[in-house]
């Protein structure tokens, strides 16, 4: 607007002058032409038609310029002594009175012009007032949500586009109509209560059941908020719905899915406590009776060692080796089914440092002839004691199946550390296994070599993988007949 | 007339009896033995109850307690027996086939004098029963109020 104008002012300015003069000039040709005719005392209306064109048209200033040409025009060709700008006494009456009308024109057409100006500079407002507005509720119609507007007796004043797209009736439709009729509202609690509500606060929030015009019944988060007018009396209810049928079904589905979640972890640890019930009579019970067969063949035997032939002490020693080998077997069991009970007591463990107590700790059976290769070794987060078990029996098993080696190598070392994860593995140059047999290494009695060839229970990498898998992590192994086996684990370094 | 009994064993099986007896046998320390079948006689023989409610007014020099027992557990056993003013005294030596760490603070917490796993293994279980038997019944010199030795 600014701008528009700066360049129009000085342009319409000189235009205006011009045209004063111009119009003055005419003006005083026809004066002078009407006096020529004998049409006499004509000059005063012709000379001052022409102020009151360009105070209409080009404003007050060319105007007073009109002024004053056309009264120096009157005083020179008019007033008596003719051309002369001496003026008689008797003619300034007249002059003056000229002077005097011209003025007043150019004060009224003032008064007009700036009376003229502000009205439209009411308009101009008053249309960008309408195009906001307009604006606004085009952009309520723009939005999801279903908004409406109701007087205090419910009936429908405004209803956008959300409203007519999501319940399915037209604005026409919903429009004077009571909206709780229209939307057969449930509410949660009584229509009443709520609006008590709404006239104390101002505003209320909660899930109303609408019933669309399809006559599917859906949930919307309602939020009222009141209107007042200027004298606080409440004048209308504004209300924004959002439609929540879809989340509402996903929060039952989800809690109906953490209900059965939860019946399932109260099985579990039923079936936990049975566990642990008969672990615990695992240790008691099955222990007393290994313990009387033992000790009723030594009684046996130190009663009756003399009427015994050879064979009859082979069998009690048979007795005694398979009562002692159940009692490992119990024993095992038993410190397995522990690792999955007890808590775990987790803090920082150098692996550096329990490598090196396991090792020497290890029975020297081997007559150092093992070749040892321990990596630099991270520190990681976990249980000591278990930690410790888990590395007792990966490395008490590289040495037993490369024990038939005449040179046995044994490596641990760390081969990646990254995403607070540490992967360690123990390798040997034993007699390995075949990897098709792989899965079965982990499993509780799970042996892939005879009692004859290898002692053992085949519990020691069952117990492995519970323990590493109690601290997160996982067990792998990477091997062939023959040719060494490598136990790979991963366990975290930090606490997190 | 009871014999004159340093220790009370309270076992419900026949044959851990017999086998206990045995090794205590061998320190003639056999005859010492007075024998509960399950908790509630042991209770009743502390307390000169029921069967036991003429015997001399002495506490045994120590009891070997199964945890593992008909009617009343050894567990509740031990907690009347160290909550007793009377009876507190007593030392009171857990002896059972139990491993579990639970088992042991349990005892322990309730104020256990020792707490022995029995071993599998026939010598070693003889060994227990003998250094057990052989150190509390002998070596120990019982808090007052205790059957003495003879």
């Amino acid at each position: 607007m600014g701008s528009k104008w700066q360049l129009k002012a000085p342009l319409s300015a000189i235009l205006g002058y011009a045209f004063a003069l111009i119009a003055v000039s005419l003006a005083l040709g026809a004066a002078l032409l009407a006096e020529h005719c004998n049409l006499r005392h004509l000059e005063f209306p012709l000379l001052l038609l022409p102020i009151i064109l360009i105070a209409w048209y080009a404003g007050p200033r060319p105007a007073i310029v009109a002024v004053v040409l056309s009264s120096l025009a009157l005083n020179y060709f008019f007033e008596p002594p003719f051309h002369s700008f001496y003026i008689a006494g008797s003619a300034l009456p007249h002059w003056f009175a000229f002077i005097l009308f011209g003025s007043l024109i150019i004060w009224f057409s003032a008064v007009r012009r700036r009376a003229e100006q502000k009205l439209r500079k009411a308009r101009d407002q008053l249309e960008l007032e309408v195009v906001k507005r307009t604006q606004q509720a085009s952009l309520l119609n723009l939005t999801y949500d279903m908004i409406f507007v109701r007087d205090m007796d419910s009936v429908i004043t405004y209803w956008n586009r959300g409203a007519e797209q999501l319940y399915g009736f037209t604005q026409q439709a919903a429009l004077g109509k009571r909206s709780y009729d229209l939307l057969h509202t449930v509410f949660p609690v009584s229509r009443n209560a709520i609006e008590a509500e709404v006239m104390r606060s101002g505003r209320w929030e909660g899930e109303l059941m609408h019933t669309k015009a399809d006559g599917t019944k859906i949930v919307v988060l309602s939020r009222w908020s009141l209107q007042r007018d200027e004298r606080g009396r409440p004048a209308a209810m504004l209300e924004i719905n959002t439609d929540i049928t879809g989340r509402k079904q996903r929060e039952d589905q989800i809690r109906v899915l953490n209900e059965e979640l939860a019946k399932r972890a109260d099985e579990l640890a039923v079936i936990n406590k049975e566990l642990e019930a008969f672990a615990y009579s695992t240790s008691h019970d099955l222990r007393a009776p290994l313990r009387h067969m033992v000790g009723y063949t030594e009684l046996l035997h130190k009663h009756a060692s003399r009427t015994l032939d050879e064979k009859g002490r082979h069998y009690m020693a048979t007795i005694l080796e398979a009562a002692k080998k159940m009692g490992t077997l119990i024993d095992d069991l038993l410190a397995f089914s522990r690792i999955g009970r007890a808590e775990t007591r987790e803090t920082n463990v150098s692996l550096e440092h329990l490598v090196t107590e396991v090792l020497s700790e290890m029975p020297t059976s081997d007559g150092g002839k093992i070749d040892w290769k321990i990596g630099k070794l991270p520190e990681v987060y976990g249980d000591r004691s278990m930690l410790k078990l888990a590395l007792v029996n990966l490395i008490s098993n590289a040495i037993k199946f490369s024990r038939t080696r005449s040179r046995p190598e044994i490596a641990i070392e760390c081969v990646e550390k990254k995403n607070n994860r540490a992967v360690v593995f123990v390798k040997d140059n034993g007699v390995g296994f075949d990897m098709k047999y792989a899965h079965k290494l982990f499993g509780v009695f799970q042996r892939l070599h005879s009692t004859e060839a290898f002692e053992g229970t085949g519990i020691g990498l069952a117990t492995v993988q519970r323990i590493i898998h109690r601290h997160g992590g996982k067990i792998w192994a990477e091997s062939a007949v023959d040719n060494g086996a490598t136990f790979y684990f991963s366990v975290p370094t930090n606490g997190s | 007339m009871e014999p004159l009994a340093r220790i009370l064993l309270v076992e419900d099986d026949p044959r851990d009896v017999e086998l206990t007896m045995t090794a205590l046998g061998d320190h003639n320390l056999a005859n010492e033995v007075v024998i509960a079948h399950d908790g509630e006689e042991a209770l009743d023989y502390l307390y000169r109850r029921g069967k036991f409610e003429f015997r001399i007014n002495q506490n045994p020099a120590v009891m070997l307690l199964d945890l593992k027992l008909p009617k009343i557990d050894g567990l509740e056993v031990l907690e009347k027996v160290k909550s007793d003013e009377k009876l507190k005294v007593i030392p009171v030596v857990v002896l059972t086939s139990s491993r579990e760490e639970r088992d042991m603070v349990a005892s322990y917490k309730l104020g256990v004098n020792a707490y022995v796993v029995k071993p599998v293994d026939f010598h070693e279980f003889v060994n227990a029963i003998k250094e057990l038997g052989v150190f509390w019944a002998i070596v120990n010199e019982p808090p007052p109020g205790s059957v003495r030795k003879r």
